[in-house]
């Protein structure tokens, strides 16, 4: 018995905070917060380059707090997850009952929005003015009697209340659109070099890129010479669960689907072929593999490292280095080479001339190939995210642009044969929104119905 | 090519000038009242909208290319929304007092634009999409939606201050021969005693609409804006997915795109109580455009990302 008064404290606790307004918006602040963090400081980059950035307490900070990979942090689940338990909480206890309130008397002259005018006629007639007045205003009416005292409820927009209720289920349906990805859906990036196929490793499909091709557009504007990207293009041959090859072709914005998994094209680069010769003799072994930006070899019985950094298009031919022309015109490698792990030295490379490595050693970057790179996707929760986008926009919409009110009348007998037509009104976005309103409406049924004051 | 960058170098200068000289006008009539001011700078701010919807018009019809995918074109967009949606409830709430606010800031939005005209440029291939057409006027428009908001909070929190200055000033006139230290901070009747005393400062503040009108006005502006931004976020995911393939890549813009919609949607539900709504509500309304600004322009200028201007 005490262990569930106890229980029964707990949870009155619980949802008295969790239903808390001010609480949930603190959540909301401390979200913001970490949010905007994760927008200034640098994403998933090297403890090096904190330290590079910023003051050294402050780069420690980063790292120790994991405001470096923030929006995966247990901070930031956290709070996530406590958003969701308010928006829970809110909704049942909050938006629920407060949206859908039960027909019940009121304290007319309590209420800021309240008017009372005096009508003639019998009590029926003056019912039936009051009912004729608001029903023909597109007022949708209910009746009640209250210890004997006949109440009239007119509503306007009463659907309308479910908005809010309608936005949070939009959320709930995107939050499980997207917890189906993270429990069925998946993800990567391939590289596929000229003339090459890859596998993609999950649904086994093969993927071969025919070719790669990208148009750079240059554009003189006021601040000098633009070499505006303008189209990348991948023409595949795709093996998929039939094992029918089919020609396609990817491109930015126009991703290909194999199977329900979308292929998009992500990047792409110059793989390089590297002619390695020893006192004139190659070797075969590097001859037949293309490197990609970024790899590196060891030369044979000795401790030296090549690194192919990056490809150059253009070099400039005056000053020997790279230009800022994308368009392969006199292309060039940038190498460097490290001896037992340590920088030996780094140097740009024109394509067919050779490099001395020393002890018999030349290097000729011999010729490259463009290859693509491909993100795939996929992810069976699409259609559940979408359909909680639509549900949320149409529960705002609802919520802003249609003020649910609520108008109480009764009529109550008045000296000389009158009647006393008491109205009061609320809505569930406080007064000052329907006040005009209000105020239009009284003006009108007063025009009509008002006695004159003698 | 030279004929259409004239014409659209003339309709700018037109936007420009109509604005400033229907910012100065607006602006002495926020301060005088006086009608004629107001009958010359609403039809400025008309002419200077219309030019710029014109601009960007012939702008998109003789490049052939979508004139938002810059800057100068976004912002170009985001001056003459905010005019217009400014022009729509200024009309509805007969608040053309706060016109003087909103055409300087689209001015000055409209000058900055100017600065980043790099000319006639194609879009890169991630920008060439139909959702460029439905995303980035979305955002462009919740960020107008959201100036007009700040521009009425900005009156608000003027007026309440005033009026509390005013009313303490009051009451300790009034009280005075009393003994009585009280205040009565923010009591509009102590207003109307001042402004029937002859205060110059509490009459100016009588011509001004009830706080509780600016706070209608100011919710109704973020009940544009919100929708628009939550629609510009989830198009913004939809076409994330079509050009990268994930809906959210943490990407600066989307992160601090959602601190924006999160201080607004902390504004709606704190907008919900009656203890917060007012003032507290309008310095949320303040704090959340500041944020818009570094979310617009910030981002896009000193953080690098995917939606970088930055060459």
């Amino acid at each position: 018995m005490v262990q569930k008064l106890a229980l029964n404290t707990y949870y009155g606790d619980f949802v008295r905070t969790f239903g808390n307004v001010l609480f949930a918006v603190s959540l909301f602040v401390v979200w913001g917060i970490l949010t905007l963090i994760g927008v200034i400081v640098d994403q998933g980059k090297d403890p090096a380059i904190y330290f590079g950035s910023y003051p050294a307490p402050i780069a420690r900070a980063i790292l120790r707090l994991r405001f470096d990979n923030i929006y995966h942090s247990p901070w930031y689940v956290g709070i996530i997850a406590l958003i969701l338990t308010s928006l829970t909480v809110c909704t049942f206890k909050r938006v629920i009952p407060a949206r859908l309130p039960p027909l019940r008397p009121v304290k007319i002259d309590k209420i800021p929005l309240h008017a009372s005018i005096d009508v003639a006629g019998d009590e029926s007639s003056v019912r039936e003015r009051v009912e004729g007045f608001f029903r023909s205003r597109g007022w949708q009416l209910r009746k009640r009697a209250f210890d004997g005292t006949e109440w009239t409820f007119a509503d306007k927009h009463n659907w309308a209340r479910r908005g809010v209720l309608v936005a949070h289920i939009g959320f709930v349906i995107i939050a499980a659109g997207t917890t189906l990805y993270w429990a069925r859906g998946f993800s990567g990036e391939t590289v596929v070099v000229t003339g090459q196929s890859v596998q993609i490793p999950q649904t086994k499909a093969i993927l071969h890129l025919n070719d790669f091709a990208y148009t750079i557009t240059p554009v003189l504007t006021k601040g000098g010479m633009v070499y505006q990207p303008t189209d990348y293009v991948s023409h595949v041959t795709v093996v998929g669960n039939e094992g029918v090859p089919k020609p396609m072709t990817v491109r930015v914005n126009h991703p290909i689907d194999v199977d329900g998994t979308l292929y998009y094209q992500a990047s792409y680069g110059f793989a390089m072929n590297f002619t390695l010769a020893h006192d004139g003799k190659a070797v075969p072994a590097l001859a037949q593999r293309a490197l990609l930006e970024g790899q590196n070899f060891d030369v044979p019985g000795t401790r030296l490292t090549v690194s192919y950094d990056r490809f150059v298009p253009t070099v400039d031919r005056a000053s020997g280095m790279p230009s800022a022309d994308p368009r392969v015109n006199n292309p060039a490698v940038i190498l460097t080479v490290s001896d037992a792990g340590q920088p030996a030295g780094s140097a740009i490379v024109p394509l067919h001339s050779w490099v001395d490595l020393g002890s018999g050693w030349r290097l000729v970057p011999s010729h490259y190939l463009l290859y693509s790179g491909f993100q795939y996707r996929y992810d069976p929760g699409i259609p559940l995210v979408g359909i909680g986008a639509l549900v949320l926009v149409a529960g705002l919409l609802i919520s802003f642009y249609f003020l649910p009110a609520r108008l109480y009348a009764r009529v109550d007998p008045a000296s000389g044969g009158r009647w006393t037509v008491g109205l009061a009104a609320t809505t569930v976005k406080g007064y000052d929104m329907f006040e005009s309103q209000f105020r239009g409406l009284i003006s009108e049924f007063s025009s009509e119905y008002a006695m004159e004051t003698p | 090519m030279n004929g259409h960058l004239q014409a659209d170098e003339l309709l700018m200068i037109v936007a420009i000038a109509c604005y400033v000289f229907g910012a100065l006008a607006l602006f002495a009539y926020f301060f005088s009242r006086e009608a004629w001011l107001r009958n010359l700078g609403v039809p400025l701010a008309i002419v200077g909208c219309v030019a710029q919807f014109a601009q960007l018009f012939v702008r998109w019809e003789l490049t052939g290319i979508w004139p938002l995918l810059n800057l100068y074109g976004s912002l170009s967009l985001f001056a003459a929304m905010s005019v217009a949606i400014f022009i729509g409830m200024a009309w509805r709430y007969k608040a053309w007092y706060a016109g003087g606010f909103v055409l300087a800031l689209a001015a000055i939005a409209l000058a900055y634009g100017v600065t980043w005209n790099e000319g006639t440029m194609p879009a890169v291939p991630s920008l060439q999409s139909y959702w460029a057409k439905i995303h980035v006027p979305i955002v462009v428009s919740s960020y107008a939606a959201f100036l007009v908001a700040f521009v009425f909070s900005v009156i608000y929190l003027i007026k309440y201050y005033a009026e509390a200055r005013v009313a303490a000033t009051v009451s300790t006139v009034e009280l005075a021969g009393t003994g009585m230290t009280m205040s009565v901070r923010g009591d509009t009747p102590a207003l109307a005693t001042a402004a029937a005393n002859g205060d110059r400062l509490a009459q100016w503040l009588e011509t001004l609409p009830p706080l509780a009108q600016l706070d209608v006005i100011v919710y109704r502006a973020v009940a544009i804006g919100l929708p628009l931004i939550s629609i510009g976020i989830i198009t913004g995911a939809a076409w994330a997915k079509e050009a990268w393939g994930a809906y959210w890549q943490w990407d600066p813009k989307e992160t601090a795109a959602l601190c924006t919609w999160i201080v607004y949607l902390a504004y709606m539900h704190l907008h919900t109580r009656g203890a917060w709504r007012g003032l507290r509500t309008n310095w949320v309304s303040v704090v959340g455009f500041f944020l818009v600004i570094f979310t617009y322009l910030g981002v896009n200028i000193w953080i690098s990302g995917l939606h970088s201007y930055k060459m």
